[in-house]
């Protein structure tokens, strides 16, 4: 275990985090970058994408009170500054989202209820979820719900706007390209100590098993509030008509996102993070359960 | 310099801002730790130590692990309780160095020969630093946000800070490089424990008489660790009593005479 979690170290965080993929950037993207004036002057766009930024800083608000309250209950040392490490990371998320959401126009004295205006409720009935068990030091469910379930959402979540944003937003694209990096990490951590640990205690799969299905139904909500019904619609297909006149692409697992309608978008989104959810949990020697869907 | 200066011109809660946020972090020990591996330069030359010498070398850093994962927990605990996110970030900053200092002192440990580090830990640590850890720990699971601050940034900062200091001048070449990366650190976080109860204590006089009783309490368990570590690494009387001063001048910056 030592010599697996020893590439989890500080020192190679060190090395790969900051001194590596963020070096010469200023709040996640290359030093001068801005947001592209349609999303400031456009009213519906702005506002959309400071409704779809406040997602990002619930879900990594949630991610660094977990990863800092895991810290406590975690068994070694390495797994702790392996936890010191991700809830840098999911500090500075917190910190780029924010500066996205200021970069967007929203007053600093009005952050607070800008954030309690937007925050879909069933992605705080998500982090809830979760943190309930960092609450009880539960460490085993803990980590599967942060580095599996949280994580693995992210991820997924962070690629696909990725894939929407790197021909029309690059400073977006960029900040997203960091969290990537970090979120790749944190997964990969989940996925390698938590094997273990099943193992010496298979009696939590149960309740492991029953917070994955009700984080992910939370997670199916959420999606499809950001896609069904949205606001923007009518904007976001005269964006991706221009994107494809002008023969680019916004390629996201095997097809063009800039070609599809926002349902479509939603069934590729919630089948990849699913999909992954099965993949990674099988891994660690527990059952996916399929979760109800919205 | 320059870039000091322009933090200082700021207004109180734009500096306030700044010096709590990730890239500030980013910015400082990009500076002193870029080339250093666990701690230290790769090429900084290993002088052989006696056996005697190498043993009160490593009952010395156990102990500097007991302090170190103490912080560690203390900080990502108080993330929670922090009142803001500016505090949050700072405290999540602090996470990462204090994991640092756990892991390269462990490192160093590996170094000098102890093939697991973190049972040597549990067989040496001193039983005053143990106590102060439970204390301390227990302070942030009652969600005290100004007495595990006062008990961590201040109280604990100073001692480690003291401590290093006064070892690093005496230590190898190896433990020298690593205790004044440390240091460099602990500077940053009394920084932030002074700043943070300097203003809650103009605001609410009163918290000063709560914090008394805690300083009171803990004083005697950071004065035995200060002596203990002190007689092991053979510093003289008039040093150990130098650090002593100097951790209580920390104390005293905040008015606790």
């Amino acid at each position: 275990m030592a010599d697996f979690l020893s590439a989890y170290s500080i020192q190679s965080w060190l090395e790969s985090c900051p001194q590596g993929y963020l070096e010469e950037t200023e709040y996640g993207h290359a030093p001068g970058e801005h947001e592209p004036s349609e999303v400031l002057e456009n009213q519906v766009l702005n506002e959309e994408a400071i409704r779809a930024t406040v997602q990002l800083v619930v879900g990594e608000r949630c991610a660094l009170a977990a990863s800092s309250g895991l810290i406590n209950a975690a068994p070694d040392e390495l797994s702790k500054t392996f936890l010191a490490t991700q809830t840098l990371d999911e500090a500075r998320h917190t910190e780029v989202f924010t500066q996205r959401l200021l970069d967007l126009g929203v007053k600093k004295k009005d952050l607070a209820s800008v954030i309690a205006h937007h925050a879909n409720p069933n992605l705080v009935k998500f982090a809830e979820l979760l943190l309930e068990k960092v609450d009880k030091k539960d460490f085993v469910a803990g980590v599967v719900g942060q580095n599996i379930v949280l994580e693995g959402m992210a991820f997924s979540v962070f690629e696909m706007l990725h894939a929407l944003n790197g021909a029309m937003n690059p400073k977006f694209a960029h900040t997203l390209s960091g969290t990537i990096a970090d979120e790749r990490r944190h997964v990969g951590f989940g996925e390698n100590r938590i094997g273990s640990l099943i193992k010496e205690h298979p009696e939590k799969k149960p309740e492991i098993e029953r917070m994955q299905k009700e984080m992910s139904y939370f997670m199916l909500a959420t999606f499809a509030d950001a896609f069904r019904n949205n606001p923007a619609r009518a904007e976001y297909k005269r964006l991706e008509e221009e994107l494809q006149r002008s023969g680019q692409r916004a390629d996201y697992q095997g097809v063009d996102l800039a070609t599809m309608e926002p349902e479509q978008m939603e069934e590729v989104l919630a089948d990849t993070v699913l999909k992954e959810f099965k993949v990674r949990l099988g891994r660690i020697g527990i059952e996916y359960q399929t979760p109800v869907r919205p | 310099m320059a870039a000091e200066r322009e933090v200082h011109d700021l207004e109180p809660e734009a500096f306030l801002d700044e010096v709590h946020s990730f890239e500030f972090w980013f910015q400082a020990v990009e500076g002193y730790l870029s080339g250093l591996t666990f701690g230290h330069r790769p090429a900084t030359v290993e002088v052989p130590l006696g056996e005697d010498e190498r043993q009160r070398l490593i009952t010395v850093l156990c102990n500097y692990c007991v302090g170190e994962t103490a912080a560690l927990e203390g900080a990502s605990g108080l993330i929670a309780v922090a009142p803001n996110r500016q505090a949050k970030i700072f405290l999540s900053t602090q996470v990462v160095d204090e994991g640092r200092h756990l892991e390269v002192l462990l490192h160093r440990m590996r170094e000098l020969g102890v093939e697991d580090p973190e049972a040597e830990v549990e067989r040496r640590a001193s039983r005053s630093l143990r106590l102060f850890r439970q204390r301390l720990l227990d302070l942030v699971a009652g969600k005290d946000w100004e007495a595990a601050i006062f008990a961590q940034n201040v109280i604990l900062e100073s001692l480690e800070f003291a401590v290093f200091q006064g070892h690093a001048e005496r230590a190898d070449p190896v433990t020298r490089e690593v205790l004044l990366g440390i240091v460099k650190d602990e500077r940053r976080h009394i920084g932030f424990g002074e700043n943070e109860l300097g203003r809650r204590l103009q605001q609410a006089p009163h918290t000063r008489a709560r914090l008394s009783e805690i300083r009171k309490e803990l004083d005697h368990l950071v004065l035995d660790t200060l002596g203990e570590t002190m007689q092991e690494i053979g510093a003289p009387d008039d040093e150990r009593q130098r650090l002593g001063r100097s951790y209580l001048d920390c104390v005293r910056r905040l008015g606790f005479a």
